[in-house]
């Protein structure tokens, strides 16, 4: 079955602060994608997912959300955005989980009037689906590292998104608590076809877990993980032709999209 | 003893002064705590410290001028706000930098005018250290103008202020115009800080926006929880005082700010014995 483009770039140069940060990108997400975004540091994979939101000003080309313009484009409650680093908030602040959870159902329409109780029924749906509906008047300072994941996921799909795009959002988090991360994202992109963009240096669970790569490194580079051979091939282009990345599916865990 | 105080307090409480203070206060109780509560999630505390001493320049222009000096007060407070604003955004100045600018610049203002005028010192001691039981009616009315105003603000807006608050990059991805937001925000900090000068004066106007917020922190609640706990303290705060003041006489900033610092002091003694830190 065709599947249905939600993010188109074409020939998009993006400024910040008068450099050209992103040239001549070209790539097309379809729904259901799960999309590594990869890169060195300053390669502009941060800058790259802020022109998605129309933050910084495009110098050439045009980026298209549901086939429309982001210029045009307003039904920003179908994205939902989970920030670099969003686990490592100031743990005095005065909120519960389902307080901070319930933030996300703020659109540009409920603005000046006061959430609903199918807002909040939405907050009690998300929080049981990630798993976290037992701890929803804990204050979110207390949480582990793992509640703290599954809490800003439950933020981000409380607003029923189509599109689900993380920056780095598990920098800091050791090991298994990656795994478990990623194995999450990976059940939602399966089981409710949640297009998924993350930007992540752990390029094994981007192998292992994702269907698609997108290299960035001033230029931008797609490719179909499921098809490419050799992940090398893409990746060279923005680590350098001295790295080599060496991958042995046979270790990856748990539930893969390769069907 | 305990009926010759409720007896005072009755007598007082048939004063239209005393009711005025009451009300002036009650209103500025309101409005201080939960743009107070604000400025120490956003770790901007001091800015209320930096524009009210600002705002003594525009309280000494208004001496000389004849025009009410919380108008004038409030002009440069919002010129203040804006000049932290563009400093910070145009990196001319980090925020404590750009505080201390318009605080000096302010306050030295204040000092040159009252040196050119030659005086007035009954009236901006009572600006500098508040005097809420002189409070008349126009001076009442403009305290509940910026008071009311800057409630309703928060009562229609506080869930997107929350969000800007908490994560301002996620707020504008949820489709708030966080600069409109916060324009107004700081607007809202120079109508608060002017109406509280009347309350608290210059020097004490941080106590009164910092202290009822940083005690109800310490109680570890929801955000809600936490709102609550700031207004009921700041209110407390400043009805003890105002009660106080009257009955015995004493300055009534002072005694607010007391109550407000022993508040803080329970809280944070509750928060030692009930978290272990």
């Amino acid at each position: 079955m065709e599947k249905k483009p939600v993010l188109e770039f074409s020939h998009v140069d993006v400024m910040r602060s008068k450099d050209l940060v992103i040239q001549d990108a070209t790539f097309t997400i379809n729904q259901g994608d799960y999309v590594g975004v990869v890169g060195p540091n300053g390669g502009g994979k941060t800058t790259l997912l802020l022109a998605i939101f129309n933050f910084l000003p495009i110098k050439n080309g045009s980026i298209h959300l549901f086939s429309k313009t982001i210029q045009a484009f307003s039904e920003w409650d179908r994205i939902a955005y989970i920030p670099q680093g969003a686990i490592h908030f100031d743990t005095h602040f005065p909120l519960t989980v389902s307080e901070l959870v319930s933030l996300g159902r703020i659109t540009h329409a409920n603005i000046g009037k006061p959430l609903k109780k199918t807002d909040w029924d939405a907050v009690n749906v998300s929080l049981n689906l990630m798993g976290i509906g037992d701890i929803a008047h804990k204050r979110i300072g207390s949480l582990s590292g793992g509640q703290k994941q599954r809490m800003f996921i439950a933020k981000a799909l409380v607003r029923n998104p189509e599109i689900l795009i993380l920056d780095e959002p598990v920098a800091g988090i050791d090991a298994t608590g990656l795994e478990n991360f990623y194995k999450l994202l990976s059940d939602l992109n399966l089981k409710k076809n949640l297009t998924i963009l993350i930007v992540s240096h752990d390029l094994s669970s981007v192998f292992c877990r994702m269907t698609k790569i997108l290299c960035v490194n001033k230029n931008v580079y797609m490719s179909d993980i499921t098809k490419e051979i050799d992940p090398n091939v893409a990746l060279k282009k923005v680590y350098g032709e001295h790295f080599h990345f060496v991958f042995h599916e046979h270790e990856c865990k748990g539930d893969f999209h390769h069907d | 003893m305990i009926d010759s105080v409720i007896n005072d307090i009755l007598t007082l409480l048939g004063f239209q002064f005393f009711q005025y203070a009451l009300i002036g206060g009650i209103i500025s109780a309101l409005a201080t705590s939960w743009i107070g509560l604000f400025l120490i999630l956003r770790h901007e505390s001091m800015i209320s410290d930096g524009i009210a001493h600002t705002a003594f320049g525009g309280i000494a222009l208004g001496l000389l001028l004849g025009i009410n000096p919380l108008i004038t007060a409030l002009v440069v407070s919002i010129i203040a706000v804006l000049g932290i604003s563009y400093m910070r955004k145009k990196e001319l100045a980090k925020s404590d930098a750009a505080i201390a600018v318009m605080l000096s610049l302010g306050f030295s203002t204040g000092l040159i005018i009252i040196s050119i005028a030659g005086g007035f010192n009954v009236e901006i001691f009572s600006y500098l250290f508040g005097s809420i039981l002189t409070i008349d009616n126009i001076d009442l009315f403009i305290v509940s103008f910026l008071g009311l105003a800057s409630i309703c603000f928060f009562g229609i807006f506080y869930k997107e202020l929350l969000s800007i608050t908490f994560d301002e990059e996620s707020a504008k991805v949820t489709g708030i115009p966080v600069r409109y937001f916060t324009f107004t925000f700081n607007l809202l900090v120079a109508f608060t800080i002017a109406l509280s000068i009347k309350v608290i004066g210059v020097i004490l106007v941080v106590a009164l926006m910092v202290l009822p917020g940083l005690a109800a922190l310490q109680l570890k609640r929801s955000f809600r929880g936490t709102m609550i706990m700031t207004v009921c303290f700041s209110i407390l705060s400043i009805v003890i005082g105002i009660f106080f003041s009257a009955v015995y006489n004493i300055a009534t900033s002072g005694v607010i700010v007391f109550f407000a610092a022993g508040i803080f002091l329970i809280t944070a003694v509750y928060h030692k014995i009930r978290y272990n830190v």
